[in-house]
């Protein structure tokens, strides 16, 4: 087993993982955090998404060893019922859920962008959501949602 | 080089099991007496939405918001068997189920009311905006809540039991006569695409998509199925391919069996016809699968009219279009 230390959520934690344990594995399974989603568990659909010091990553891809000294953000970082992101407000507002499986790592990007540009253009928005798929909504009220997260970002 | 073309694809689509095979959904529905109503059906919602639309047919038809309707669904220990989510079926006919549920829970408590308003027959009795009263007569009426929690203390209940079938009949293969589906969906699309000449890769720029839903219960869900649609179809049209080796799939990965992301969407403008389906609840019909049939046809049109090439088989990959491109050059130099 390794000790690592991490800040997750803006708390901070101490955790004994195994040495071939995933981040993932170690935010679901020890920290009970459960909005975090594994899609296919190769580093392709990004349902996993987290934002690690300030990058997203597939949290199926990075050992729980590697994130050792780094800060993370999750889904339930994010926001709540009662006081949502302006990310998760836009998605609801313009019906940009379906199955929602994908819908935690899609606000993590989105959040994630929108942090690091206040004003992205389509094009920007459609490179920062293109690591996270979707088969239900076909993108369209998603981007939608970024584009109104984003303007009301400006204001 | 890079060139533009526009196709058209259009569909019609029979919905449900079809083919003779009893399409039978159920539903279970009490209406409560703090002005709720409970929905009971197996219907899965898989997130296209079946349980806000279970919802909004409930309330419709008692007279009270969606969020006055619990929906619980897809417990084989406690929800009636209502078929697969498959076949664009669930808001025709599991939707059908939950009205035929919720007008016979409605039709007791109506006869009930009628009583207590000494109204001659229940025809004269409506449930509108959480009230119950006499059509007309605005003094003799009350909170559905209210009517329902008096009703309870004298030992009454307002619960149903219902299920829908859809019935068709096997084709005769001998005739091509028979009614294998009830209803048809209808759709047609125009797609712009650009096709670079040079790699043989098609960009989708824009998709116009226009389908019949009988009624749109919900519009934003008709616009999400249509955009989820029109996305699978640019992704059967140019990318997605299965490759079988020996019964194994060669490529069970979304590294190498690609689905389209966001960077492939083109703008979608989705628009629907309203043309009542007169055996569906409130006149609806399905929208699920026949949402991305047309696009593959528009898609594979659009590819015809850019560069004059005709792709017979799917996906069409940058080599096919290559391939079609040279040997419609080596047929000109002949």
């Amino acid at each position: 087993m390794i000790e690592i230390k991490l800040v997750v959520n803006d708390k901070p934690y101490t955790l004994e993982v195994e040495p071939s344990e995933r981040l993932i594995d170690a935010l679901r399974n020890r920290l009970g955090l459960l909005g975090t989603k594994e899609g296919c568990g190769e580093g392709e659909c990004g349902a996993c998404t987290v934002i690690m010091d300030g990058k997203t990553v597939n949290s199926c891809l990075v050992l729980a060893a590697q994130a050792n000294g780094s800060v993370i953000t999750s889904i339930e970082g994010v926001g709540n019922r009662r006081s949502p992101h302006r990310v998760q407000k836009a998605f609801v507002e313009v019906g940009a859920v379906q199955c929602g499986f994908c819908t935690p790592g899609m606000v993590l990007s989105a959040k994630n962008l929108l942090d690091k540009n206040s004003k992205p253009s389509n094009e920007e928005i459609g490179i920062a959501m293109s690591g996270n798929l979707c088969r239900c909504t076909g993108y369209d009220k998603i981007l939608r949602a970024v584009k109104i997260a984003a303007e009301e970002g400006k204001e | 080089m890079k060139k533009r073309g526009i196709g058209l694809g259009c569909s019609w689509y029979g919905t449900g099991y079809g083919n003779g095979f009893p399409d039978v959904s159920s539903a279970f529905v009490e209406i409560h007496d703090d002005g709720s109503a409970t929905v009971l059906t197996g219907a899965v919602d898989v997130g296209q939405g079946s349980n806000s639309i279970f919802a909004q047919i409930a309330a419709e038809e008692l007279g009270l918001e969606s969020q006055d309707i619990c929906v619980y669904s897809g417990d084989t220990d406690a929800t009636p068997d209502s078929g697969t989510t498959a076949a664009t079926r669930q808001t025709y006919n599991t939707g059908n189920a939950v009205l035929k549920a919720v007008r016979q829970a409605k039709s007791s408590l109506l006869d009930y009311a009628a009583h207590e308003f000494s109204c001659p027959t229940s025809e004269g009795i409506e449930l509108k905006e959480g009230f119950i009263g006499v059509k007309g007569d605005p003094s003799r009426r009350m909170p559905l809540a209210d009517m329902v929690f008096q009703a309870r203390l004298k030992g009454e209940r307002f619960i149903s039991a219902e299920s829908s079938t859809a019935r068709s009949t096997p084709v005769d293969p001998e005739t091509g006569q028979g009614a294998p589906y009830w209803p048809y969906a209808f759709g047609c699309q125009m797609a712009e695409v650009e096709v670079n000449t040079e790699t043989g890769m098609v960009r989708v720029l824009k998709v116009v998509a226009v389908h019949d839903v009988g009624k749109a219960l919900n519009p934003t869900q008709v616009e999400g199925q249509i955009a989820g649609g029109v996305t699978q179809g640019i992704g059967f049209a140019l990318l997605e391919e299965l490759e079988l080796k020996e019964g194994k799939i060669n490529n069970p990965a979304l590294s190498s069996y690609l689905i389209p992301t966001a960077l492939d969407v083109p703008s979608i403008e989705a628009l629907f016809v309203e043309d009542a389906e007169c055996t569906g609840p409130f006149g609806a019909k399905g929208l699920g699968e026949p949402a991305m049939l047309p696009t593959v046809a528009a898609i594979i049109n659009a590819i015809d009219d850019a560069v004059g090439v005709r792709i017979t088989s799917l996906p069409a990959t940058p080599e096919k279009i290559l391939q079609g491109l040279a040997e419609k050059r080596e047929g000109l130099e002949k």
